[in-house]
C-alpha cells in the first residue's frame, strides 16, 4: 500500500525551488533598483549642492556689497 | 515644500517622480537636470562609507571626529526629498533600527536624521552624554528649524550633526559650559543673517539601543524674545544642571524654577523631569517654515539662507 501523502508531497517540493528562485530574482531586482537610485540621488545631490552654494555665495556678495 | 519618502527603499515610483518634478521646478535648468541624470549610463559609483569602528583605547574626542566625518561623508541632502522618515515619538529601539538602515543604504541625510545617526554611532561611548538641541531662527520674514546632537564629555560640551552651513553642525567638545556652546551657535547663525528665536533642549538619551524609552526632545524651551541675556544663560545652565542631576541619581529632580509647569505627558515619561517653558510651545516638525510678520530683508532674488 502506498503512503497516503506520497503524491501530495511531490508538488510542494517541486514548488519550493521555483518559489525560492522567484524570491531571489525579486530581491536581486530590488537591490539593483536601489543601487541605481542611489547613483542618481548622489548625482542629483551634487547638482543641487552646487546650486545652493552658488546662490549662497551670490547672496553673501550682495549683502556685503549693500553694507549689510 | 518639504517632501518625505514614507515608503522605504527603494523609493516607490510616485515619490521618485515627485522628487524629480520638484527638482525641475526649482533648478534654473528645469527638466534638463533630470534628463541628464535619469537613465545615464556613466554615473559615478559612490562607495558606501564604512561605519567607524574604534580600538578601546581611542579617546572619545577622536571618536567624535570620526563619527562626524562619517556623517559628513553621507552628504547633506539637497534634493528636496528626505529619504528616511523619522518619527520623533518612536521608541529609541525603533529609531536605532532606522539608523542602522541609514548606514546600510547610505544616502544623503538632513539634520534630524543626522541626530538619530549620531545617537546610534555613539551608543557604545558610555562616558559621553548626548542630548538633542533644536533651534528656531528667523530670516527674511520666515522661520527656520534645525537640530543637532549636543554632547558632553568630561564636562566639555560639543555637538554632532549636519547642516547646509559648516558652522551649524560639528562642534568639538571644548566648550566649558552649555551656554558657551549655545552662544557659539547663536553667533554662527548671526554670521549668516539668522536671528535665534528659540532653543529647545532635550534630556540625555539612553545608551541602550534596545530601550523602549522615547527621546525627550524638549525638556527646556527657551524663548529668546522673553528672556534677558542673563536669564537665557541661567536657564541654559539650569538645564545643564538638570542633566547632571538626572545622570547622577538615575532619575533626579529638576532644579526649581518659578516657571515650571506640571508634567502632563504620557505615562512612559513619568520618571522624566517636567517640561520647563517660558513661552508657549511650538510643535511644528523640523524643516517647516512659517511666514512671520516682521520687516523683511531686501528682496535679493527671493533667496532664503536655509541652514
Amino acid at each position: 500500500m502506498e503512503p497516503s501523502g506520497a503524491g501530495r508531497k511531490e508538488k510542494p517540493k517541486a514548488r519550493e525551488p521555483a518559489a525560492r528562485l522567484e524570491k531571489a530574482k525579486q530581491k536581486s531586482a530590488q537591490t539593483e533598483l536601489k543601487q541605481r537610485q542611489r547613483a542618481e540621488i548622489y548625482a542629483l545631490n551634487r547638482v543641487m549642492t552646487e546650486l545652493e552654494q552658488q546662490q549662497f555665495d551670490s547672496f553673501c556678495k550682495q549683502m556685503q556689497g549693500s553694507g549689510e | 515644500p518639504f517632501f518625505v519618502n514614507r515608503g522605504g527603499l527603494p523609493v516607490d515610483e510616485p515619490t521618485w517622480e515627485r522628487m524629480w518634478r520638484h527638482v525641475g521646478r526649482i533648478h534654473p535648468e528645469g527638466e534638463r537636470v533630470a534628463q541628464r541624470i535619469r537613465g545615464a549610463a556613466d554615473l559615478p559609483k559612490i562607495p558606501i562609507p564604512s561605519v567607524p569602528a574604534f580600538q578601546p583605547s581611542t579617546p572619545i574626542p577622536e571618536r567624535l571626529e570620526a563619527v562626524q566625518r562619517y556623517i559628513r561623508e553621507l552628504q547633506y541632502n539637497h534634493t528636496g526629498t528626505q529619504f528616511f522618515e523619522v518619527k520623533k515619538s518612536r521608541p529609541l529601539t525603533g529609531l536605532m533600527d532606522l539608523a542602522k538602515e541609514m548606514t546600510k543604504e547610505a544616502l544623503p541625510i538632513k539634520c534630524l536624521e543626522a541626530v538619530i545617526l549620531g545617537i546610534y554611532l555613539t551608543n557604545n561611548m558610555t562616558t559621553l552624554d548626548r542630548f538633542p538641541i533644536s533651534f528656531k531662527t528667523h530670516f527674511s520674514g520666515n522661520y527656520f528649524r534645525h537640530i543637532v546632537l549636543g554632547v558632553n564629555f568630561g564636562g566639555r560640551y560639543g555637538a554632532l550633526g549636519i547642516s547646509r552651513r559648516e558652522e551649524l553642525m560639528y562642534k568639538a567638545p571644548v566648550f566649558r559650559t552649555l551656554s558657551e556652546l549655545i552662544f557659539d551657535f547663536e553667533e554662527a547663525y548671526r554670521r549668516c543673517w539668522h536671528t535665534l528665536k528659540k532653543v529647545k533642549l532635550g534630556h540625555c538619551v539612553s545608551h541602550d539601543p534596545h530601550s523602549v524609552e522615547q527621546i525627550e526632545w524638549k525638556h527646556s524651551i527657551l524663548d529668546l524674545d522673553k528672556l534677558t541675556r542673563e536669564d537665557f544663560r541661567k536657564e541654559l545652565e539650569r538645564h545643564a544642571r538638570d542633566m547632571r542631576l538626572k545622570i547622577g541619581k538615575g532619575t533626579g529632580p529638576s532644579s526649581p524654577t518659578k516657571d515650571r509647569k506640571k508634567d502632563v505627558s504620557s505615562p512612559q515619561r513619568s520618571q522624566a523631569s517636567p517640561h520647563r517653558r517660558n513661552s508657549r510651545g511650538d510643535r511644528r516638525p523640523s524643516g517647516e517654515k512659517k511666514p512671520a510678520d516682521s520687516k523683511a530683508m531686501p528682496d535679493l532674488n527671493g533667496y532664503q539662507i536655509r541652514v
